[in-house]
């Protein structure tokens, strides 16, 4: 058992440093959630006291020890439909705006980063195939990277757990995936055809030169775990990558008030998203 | 209060400003909701339209005036702004009345003076003093 | 299914890096007319170590607020003491977006911009000395505390002292104690220099 406490005061101050340097702001309710996390992170870390953890949190030179704790506060897993109502922003709200100013016949293009194994993607393939009329008159392309080859090639394979597509209606899960042997399912040919998987590390301007020309980027829990300077690195490799007047979505708890003034908020109904200005 | 509750969207980087106001305009019946800068006060007045906007005018990432330009192209026009400068020449003055602020006020602000503004823009009585 | 592939083709275009990439071809671009170009020759000049003096002269200039930031970020790359004396010009500025850009950029160089800081916390304009402090916020010094206790203790101005101890709530040990209470006896009858001063006494004391 462990004999660190946290005050109710340590409470409220990292409360306030976590929300400045990250945007999450925990209510009190969410205190025995908290106080767990920083009691496991000051364990790991060797550090004697809250004050001595705090110290060293907030002038470690690498930031790392900031990663590992947003890292422990944050819920990161991936599913099918996670954040739907972004899904439902992407074809009730974006993709109108986006068609209004394309030639028809042209491609409209999306970025989904960081792949992970695949479920982001091809949600986003699974809804705009269930959900918008305009895939009959408009060529899609759906390209997905992330910087670790062995996930994208799990996320190519297409096959997940009963964990990963709990959140799917049935209609959907039965006319697009089959089960395999092993009680997975897995995704139809069609959509794993529909997806380009490609290997990008977003630091490496080599990497991110070519991607250019997209209407729409999904980047959701990711930069949340950079420190300052590589989430705005981040930030311009994206501003290169849209169109004048394209789109990015962050996950719910990101905001692009952390990291960078050169998007303009835009409120649809479903969600806040981010908009590249157009050229003036 | 037999009216519905006023909501205020203080703005300002510094922590112990925005509980310092939080304080004073909570202990008057204000709903108060706080944001560190101009980004994410927009995206919470998008959200939910406020009442009166609390504006610190040097803030990182996008500053007061920002702020200020893009909700009143954005929305709610109408909206009543109170900027908040620790400078007190008049070019910061004139910049946050063309920016869209209804008023200036110059930090530190004593408890009477912010609730006395606020009441005054929010038309409620007892604000003039 | 409309969904479609293409082969993935690199798109940057002649008008974007039409000039060599050497510094002085980098330096005549970061003067074109199309702010895409500028902002990669901001970009691409951050490999060059003597590149800080041109990007400060063109961020003094810089209509585009894109480019703006792309050279923030290259000079923080580079943080030669150059590059703090630039930013330290920015801290002047007319313009409240420059100033809080050099600010932000200024917290991510703790090693060149120590030497200075002295300075800065003793120019004769308080809103200089204000900046200074915003800089502190996130600096990630060791003299962090120090600084801060000595503007408490001897800046005549009351808004620096306000900036100042906001931060000390944050990284105030038992050394701010008696500095904050000489405040509060310094400045009796502000209520905000009160809150804030008590407000980081209770969290020094509070303190395991």
């Amino acid at each position: 058992m462990s004999k660190l406490t946290i005050s109710e005061e340590d409470f409220r101050k990292f409360r306030e440093f976590f929300y400045r340097k990250t945007g999450i702001q925990f209510d009190g309710g969410k205190r025995y959630f908290v106080d767990k996390r920083l009691i496991e992170r000051i364990e790991a870390t060797g550090s004697e006291s809250f004050r001595s953890y705090f110290t060293m949190l907030r002038f470690q030179a690498s930031g790392e020890e900031l990663q590992a704790l947003t890292n422990a506060m944050t819920v990161n897993e991936t599913y099918f439909f996670r954040e739907e109502y972004q899904f439902e922003c992407l074809v009730n709200s974006i993709l109108p705006e986006i068609v209004k100013t394309k030639k028809p016949g042209s491609t409209i293009r999306i970025w989904s980063i960081p792949s992970s194994s695949g479920e982001e993607p091809y949600s986003i393939a699974l809804y705009l195939t269930e959900f918008w009329k305009g895939i009959d008159s408009w060529d899609v392309e759906l390209i997905s990277s992330d910087i670790d080859t062995d996930i994208l090639n799990k996320a190519r394979n297409g096959k997940y757990s009963q964990r990963s597509i709990q959140h799917l209606p049935k209609d959907l899960l039965q006319r697009h995936f089959h089960k395999t042997g092993d009680g997975d399912y897995q995704i139809s040919d069609d959509f794993r055809a529909a997806v380009e998987f490609t290997r990008v590390n977003l630091a490496e301007p080599a990497d991110t030169r070519p991607y250019r020309g997209f209407d729409v980027i999904f980047c959701r829990n990711l930069l949340i775990y950079f420190d300052d300077l590589s989430r705005q690195k981040a930030a311009e490799v994206f501003f290169d990558a849209l169109n004048p007047g394209g789109f990015i979505c962050l996950g719910h708890s990101e905001s692009m008030s952390r990291i960078t003034s050169l998007f303009r908020v835009r409120k649809f109904p479903e969600a806040i998203v981010y908009q590249k200005p157009e050229a003036r | 209060m037999s009216t519905p509750q006023k909501r205020i969207l203080v703005v300002d980087d510094a922590a112990t400003v925005r509980m310092y106001h939080r304080s004073i305009l909570e202990g008057a019946g204000f709903e108060v909701t706080e944001a560190i800068n101009g980004i994410e006060a927009l995206e919470k007045a998008l959200t939910r339209p406020f009442d009166l906007y609390l504006v610190d005018i040097n803030m990182p990432k996008q500053d007061g005036y920002a702020f200020l330009r893009e909700l009143r192209k954005q929305d709610i026009p109408q909206t009543p702004a109170i900027m908040i400068s620790t400078e007190s020449e008049s070019r910061d003055r004139s910049l946050a009345y063309v920016a869209g602020a209804n008023l200036y006020l110059v930090k530190p602000i004593k408890p009477h003076e912010l609730l006395a503004n606020c009441r005054l823009l929010l038309g409620l009585a007892g604000g003039a003093e | 299914m409309a969904f479609v592939k293409r082969s993935q083709t690199t798109t940057v275009g002649q008008d974007e890096r039409g000039y060599s990439r050497d510094f002085e071809g980098l330096c005549a671009e970061l003067e074109a007319p199309n702010p895409t170009a500028r902002r990669w020759a901001a970009r691409d000049l951050a490999a060059h170590p003597g590149a800080a003096q041109v990007l400060i002269a063109r961020l003094e200039v810089e209509p585009d607020a894109a480019v703006r930031e792309a050279i923030m970020i290259s000079l923080t790359e580079i943080g030669d003491a150059v590059t703090v004396q630039g930013l330290v010009k920015c801290l002047r500025s007319e313009d409240a977006s420059l100033r809080n850009e050099a600010i932000e950029a200024m917290k991510h160089l703790p090693d060149t911009v120590a030497p200075v800081m002295a300075g800065l916390l003793a120019d004769p304009e308080p809103d200089i000395r204000i900046f200074a402090v915003n800089v502190l916020e996130s600096l990630r010094h060791p003299d962090v505390e120090q600084w801060l206790i000595e503007v408490i203790s001897e800046d005549a101005h009351i808004n620096v002292c306000a900036t100042a101890v906001d931060l000390l709530g944050e990284v105030g040990t038992e050394a701010a104690v008696g500095p904050l209470e000489a405040l509060k006896r310094r400045f009796p009858a502000e209520p905000y220099i009160e809150f804030a001063a008590d407000l980081a006494l209770r969290r020094i004391r509070d303190e395991g």
